[in-house]
């Protein structure tokens, strides 16, 4: 008798929980649409009840735009609408998934109360999984999804890298920084070239320039951008007093010639400067003289380059330069603008900032931004380490924008 | 032993221009021999456009060094150097650059160019890149064959076809146009709707002065434009005002040298009677271009 009770019970429960899992997406909607403009009201967590209110306005403004579709399905406007319906299809499966995992956690909040001993404990285990379910969910599938993509995903990179306070131990922290970064550009199989170095009179690099070329580049590489100190023994010092030197990064992103990027500067706004005289010049002069400086009036950035063997090559270098950190500037700007207008917190791109230090006599690299230190300096400097701390930044970042999307909600 | 060397080029060229120098040869080639003998080279004076060149990390016997062409970039391109032949200078390039875009704004149909004095083929092999392909039919004359042989190398390199009815053309012949019997003996097609010319300008006393990297290397005919250095300048003028030598419109380019760009302007306007006449500065601020209107 007891037995039959229970046997009956658990049927009913699988059965729920195929039914579920069987039901079309449609009428799950429509049966559920009533839970469109309520914010969750089980989870007292306010940041998941927001991530899923702004999920729930998505999905109706998706719902919407269906209903906007014409018969024939054929007007340009019908086109964008059912690409645009297209690309929003994994947030509206979320939504999905999210309306039916809360719909068997109910149910099974029914069995939590059962009479049957074995009953409960069955569906206390069915709903922690749900429940484990459901936070992967809000937690970190929406949120992914919520993202917008990255604009800039497709710029290539210009590193700066220039020498700080500490002298020659600088330059010499440069040298190993910049091997670094090669190092990863080799990993990541993007094309890393110097355009431009300039060496130390006692060893190292005084400043370089790399251009990283490669899809995801200038995103991977942005968040270096900064001071990076070095605490560590230098090889020159007979002591071996731990000195503490920096090094400057600035990550722009690469803007070759392509025509579409006219609008960054107007000609007449740049002068042009050869470096040293030429004397008669001409035919009386065969001597290699290719160092070239332009000056953007408007912004007062000047940049020089004298590491090609003509004028023609620098010249263009150094308009790739100057069109990068006008592109830089741009970019922001434009962050600012948006900071002003949010009125809240977006972690500053100060460039004068200390962002992470390198200690050699603790093998450990600390990002002061995100507190994260790796106890591995080496397998940083060699490039593997150096990932955990982009990815790390990265998912930094998407944190950051969508606290920005969630304060908006 | 890098820092030996170092210090040997720095001696002769000064530390700024031969760190510089010296990064080039070791990304032409890190192995110490070669990198000695090019340092040994350009400390005796040799211009670094004759010892660096593309296609020497190729050759892998280092006997073969000298005999190998060096090369210089010009605008886009890259070009064989090759001594006694004028290396090409980088106020050259820049004046052709602005040519090659004045020219570009009307090109509707195919224009025909003469290049006297052609060298290494430079300023035509540079219209021809930077021009609309099927614009232009460039020639150039010479009276050196080691510059002829080098520019039909250099055109070579650059994919630029003596013909082709798609592409801009370069062909090449001999000629000395400073001969009364020019151009007639020069297979050269009248009339022309473009003239260009680098012409040797050095006057006679300014020739004594030159440097050792300049004389040493480069030909004397090259370079020598009689005891005034306008020499070539009359000479062209006597053959541009010919009957059908030039098609109506038509434009003459020429490179002057310092001080020279008032006095070769006269010449185009009262020998030549060409008007609208313009003169470049170079990126140094010198007078460097004439440029006369038909
Ligand atoms: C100053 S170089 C210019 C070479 C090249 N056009 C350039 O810009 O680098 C002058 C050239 O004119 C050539 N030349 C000198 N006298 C000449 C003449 N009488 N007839 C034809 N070519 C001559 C020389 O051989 C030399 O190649």
């Amino acid at each position: 008798m007891f037995v039959t009770v229970m046997e009956n019970k658990q049927r009913l429960f699988m059965l729920s929980l195929s039914r579920w899992i069987r039901t079309p997406v449609g009428s799950r909607l429509c049966r559920f649409a009533s839970h469109l403009h309520r914010p969750s009201p089980t989870t007292s967590d306010t940041k998941n009840a927001r991530i899923m209110r702004i999920l729930g306005k998505r999905v109706q403004e998706r719902t919407q735009l269906s209903s906007q579709l014409s018969e024939e399905m054929s007007s340009a406007a019908d086109i964008s609408r059912l690409k645009q319906l297209k690309e929003s299809e994994p947030l509206q499966a979320a939504w999905d998934e999210w309306i039916r995992i809360r719909e068997l956690l109910e149910e099974t909040n029914a069995l939590l109360e059962d009479s049957d001993e074995a009953m409960r404990a069955l569906a206390v285990e069915e709903h922690q999984s749900l429940n484990k379910s459901l936070t992967e969910l809000v937690e970190t599938t929406v949120p992914a999804l919520l993202i917008p993509p990255s604009t800039t995903s497709h710029l290539s990179a210009m590193l700066e890298l220039k020498s700080g306070v500490g002298g020659s131990e600088s330059s010499l922290f440069l040298a190993n920084l910049l091997r670094m970064y090669l190092r990863l550009a080799n990993v990541r199989r993007w094309q890393a070239s110097v355009v431009s170095q300039n060496e130390n009179d006692g060893g190292g690099i005084k400043d370089a320039i790399v251009e990283v070329k490669g899809e995801g580049a200038y995103d991977a590489l942005r968040w270096e951008s900064g001071v990076h100190r070095v605490q560590r023994v230098p090889a020159t010092e007979a002591s071996g007093r731990v000195h503490t030197s920096t090094v400057a990064a600035i990550v722009l992103p690469l803007m070759e010639e392509t025509g579409t990027t006219e609008e960054l500067f107007n000609m007449d706004d740049v002068k042009v400067e050869v470096m040293r005289s030429r004397g008669a010049g001409g035919q009386h002069v065969n001597k290699t003289e290719s160092a070239v400086r332009l000056t953007h009036v408007p912004t007062g950035i000047t940049v020089s380059m004298q590491d090609e063997r003509s004028q023609h090559q620098n010249r263009r270098r150094a308009f790739t330069v100057l069109r990068s950190r006008l592109m830089d500037q741009k970019i922001m700007r434009e962050i600012a603008e948006r900071r002003a207008t949010r009125q809240n917190l977006v972690r500053t791109a100060d460039r004068s900032e200390k962002i992470r230090t390198y200690n050699y006599a603790q093998e450990r690299v600390t990002d002061h931004r995100i507190g994260l230190t790796l106890k591995n300096l080496s397998s940083v400097l060699e490039g593997d380490g150096l990932e955990d701390f982009i990815g790390a930044l990265q998912k930094d970042h998407a944190e950051t924008v969508l606290e920005d999307m969630l304060s908006d909600a | 032993m890098a820092s030996k060397l170092f210090a040997t080029l720095a001696a002769s060229l000064g530390p700024a221009q031969a760190s510089l120098e010296f990064k080039w040869m070791i990304q032409q080639s890190p192995k110490l021999q070669h990198l000695t003998d090019m340092v040994t080279r350009r400390s005796r004076g040799e211009p670094l456009q004759y010892i660096l060149g593309e296609s020497l990390v190729l050759s892998k016997s280092p006997n073969l060094l000298t005999s190998i062409p060096g090369s210089q970039p010009f605008g886009p391109l890259n070009l064989l150097t090759r001594p006694p032949v004028l290396i090409p200078r980088p106020e050259t390039e820049h004046w052709v650059i602005k040519l090659a875009d004045r020219l570009s704004a009307s090109s509707a149909q195919p224009k025909s160019l003469l290049d006297l004095g052609t060298g290494s083929g430079c300023i035509p092999l540079l219209l021809c890149h930077l021009l609309p392909q099927g614009s232009l039919r460039a020639h150039g004359v010479d009276i050196s064959t080691h510059a002829l042989q080098l520019a039909t190398d250099n055109a070579t390199l650059c994919a630029i076809p003596p013909e082709s009815t798609s592409k801009n053309t370069f062909t090449v012949s001999l000629g000395n146009f400073l001969s009364p019997s020019f151009p007639d003996d020069a297979k050269i097609n009248l009339p022309y709707d473009i003239i260009t010319s680098n012409p040797p300008y050095i006057p006679w006393d300014e020739y004594l002065q030159l440097p050792r990297s300049v004389t040493a290397y480069e030909d004397p005919k090259a370079l020598f434009g009689g005891p005034t250095g306008l020499d070539f300048y009359h000479a062209i003028a006597r053959l541009v005002r010919r009957k059908h030598f030039l098609r109506p419109g038509a434009i003459v380019a020429l490179e002057v040298g310092h001080g020279q760009a008032q006095a070769v302007e006269r010449i185009m306007r009262l020998d030549a009677h060409m008007r609208d006449t313009e003169i470049w500065s170079d990126p140094w601020g010198k007078e460097r271009t004439v440029l006369a209107h038909l």
